[in-house]
């Protein structure tokens, strides 16, 4: 039982690094341009996809693929923080309108997806050598630990960037007070934009690590992720980027250990128990403060 | 300081596009001086502050900075043209430390170490208090220490044009009392300031002009010894403060 128990922590901290990666991005999106992205895990599916044709097409592993992936989808971003999300940031009610606009995208980037990809589930042909580690009884996959590797680089360098760059400082700023960061002479557009670029190349990244460490992905997947993406904000505190890490690893230790005693639906379950108690016990989450802006 | 004459001519603001809060308002305001504008409660006179430094977007009219038309520069450029801004509302953020706050002060120049080095170095000379503080975070200081920061991020680019609007606003007296005296400092040394304020004999006090405007149009001007001598003007702020001047 202690090895089983062992074994799920373990699979916690590893799936709950790639929901903190879920909920970072979508939490910095969410703090610096007051916009819900319902369609996040849309954009994790695409990198996911992105991962399995960079593959099959142009024959590059999932470590190469990333800085493409993290680029090409940061353009996209930067982009369509210009198409759309602008007008909706100058909304009166930016979170309502965005919830709905994003929810639709979501929509139609799933039947996109669905149409360029067809339903079919697919995995990425990918196995390190060797395929598993034991540590006593323990098996961990080469390919969970790789990604635990990189989800743990990721998050050091978003957290790097944000702590101690100044124009991670100026994100956090904005986070803090949208409306003093033009004081000090940011182009707030500018800002905001190279947001959303990262926030999707982070999606994007994220989608690289689903497809390694998760079996199968397919184009009705987005919405989970997005779920857990704001299961993860709401327990690490809505804007905290931070926050999100350990809101994510806790959500993944909840899931993945009570999957060793219970079946994956109740698991499920305890995980929005969890997330019930701690919006009882600190309404504003783990790292959230009231009236923060 | 460097302060350069700020000119605004005939502007014209509209909220939502139709609901007019400045109308023709015109004002200058010359370096090494002190501009005062008063009013009553709606008057205008943060919204011609918010203007100036391109929050609000004009109907009519032009701004201009040491004789350059500004008046289609966005806020961000107009603050790396040498326009600092201090609002009402809190402005500085709570959770970054002190120093932080003022590193994304020199936020236009923030490529050049050497430069923001010797900026923030300045900073703590004239602000010890900062200087003691540089690592705890701002939200964790008192209302006046905050207000303190907000002026020195200000201050921090060398700015041309400096506008403060009610800087002493829920403030204790002892430090308002600094506020108006770094004002006036200010002034001395050659910047522009421009301030609103509520507390008229203050503002009358440190001003060298003063504007009063009233439902968002220019009501009277004149130099603070036209307001202490002209009796009509003594009424007029009298009339709408129940107030009476003494400077």
């Amino acid at each position: 039982m202690n090895e089983l128990l062992l074994q799920g922590l373990v699979n916690g901290i590893v799936v709950g690094l790639i929901y903190a990666l879920i909920g970072v991005s979508l939490n910095v999106i969410f703090g610096v341009l007051r916009v819900v992205n319902f369609a996040h895990g849309e954009f994790i599916v695409l990198g996911a996809y992105g991962a399995y044709f960079a593959q099959a097409w142009l024959g590059l592993s999932p470590l190469l693929a990333l800085p493409l992936i993290f680029i090409v989808f940061g353009l996209m971003g930067y982009g369509l923080y210009f198409v759309l999300v602008k007008r909706l940031a100058r909304s009166n009610d930016p979170e309502h309108a965005s919830l709905l606009v994003m929810f639709g995208l979501s929509l139609v980037l799933g039947a996109l997806m669905l149409l360029a990809f067809e339903a079919d589930a697919r995995s990425l042909n990918f196995t390190l050598d060797p395929p598993f580690l034991m540590f006593g009884n323990i098996i961990l996959p080469t390919t969970k630990l790789l990604g635990l590797a990189v989800a743990v680089v990721v998050t050091g360098a978003l957290a790097f960037f944000l702590y101690r760059t100044l124009p991670g400082k100026a994100l956090r700023a904005i986070i803090m007070n949208r409306d003093a960061i033009q004081i000090v002479g940011v182009d707030l557009n500018h800002l905001s934009a190279l947001t959303f670029g990262l926030g999707l190349g982070l999606a994007g990244i994220t989608g690289i690590l689903v497809s390694m460490i998760f079996p199968s992905f397919s184009p009705f997947i987005g919405q989970d992720y997005t779920l857990i993406g704001f299961i993860v904000i709401v327990l690490g505190g809505l804007g905290h980027p931070i926050g999100a890490v350990a809101g994510g690893i806790l959500f993944g230790l909840a899931e993945q250990t009570a999957m060793v005693f219970f079946s994956g639906t109740v698991a499920m379950l305890l995980g929005f128990v969890l997330l019930i108690a701690v919006i009882l016990i600190r309404p504003a989450g783990l790292f959230g403060v009231q009236n923060s802006r | 300081m460097h302060g350069v004459e700020l000119s605004m001519e005939n502007i014209s603001v509209a909220y939502n596009g139709d609901i007019t809060v400045l109308k023709d308002v015109a004002l200058r305001a010359k370096p090494g001086k002190v501009t005062g504008i008063i009013g009553p409660n709606g008057a205008g006179k943060s919204t011609v502050l918010k203007t100036i430094f391109g929050l609000l977007s004009t109907r009519s009219g032009t701004i201009s900075m040491g004789g350059r038309d500004i008046t289609n520069l966005k806020a961000f450029q107009r603050a790396l043209e040498g326009v600092s801004f201090v609002p009402q509302n809190r402005s500085a953020f709570a959770g970054l430390s002190v120093y932080d706050n003022l590193l994304l002060g020199c936020w236009p120049f923030r490529k050049d170490k050497a430069r923001i080095d010797r900026a923030i170095d300045g900073i703590f000379e004239r602000f010890p208090i900062l200087k003691e503080k540089r690592s705890s975070l701002a939200g964790s200081m008192s209302g006046g220490q905050q207000r303190f920061l907000e002026i020195a991020r200000a201050l921090v680019t060398e700015p041309k044009v400096i506008l403060l609007d009610e800087p002493t606003a829920m403030i204790a007296p002892k430090i308002s009392k600094d506020i108006y005296a770094l004002t006036r400092d200010l002034a001395d040394q050659g910047a522009t300031i421009i301030l609103v304020d509520q507390n008229v004999r203050q503002c009358a006090t440190i001003s060298d002009k003063l504007y009063i405007l009233e439902l968002g149009r220019n009501k009277a001007e004149g130099s603070r010894e036209d307001f202490a001598t002209d009796g009509q003007l003594k009424e007029m702020v009298a009339e709408w403060m129940n107030y009476k001047i003494d400077v």
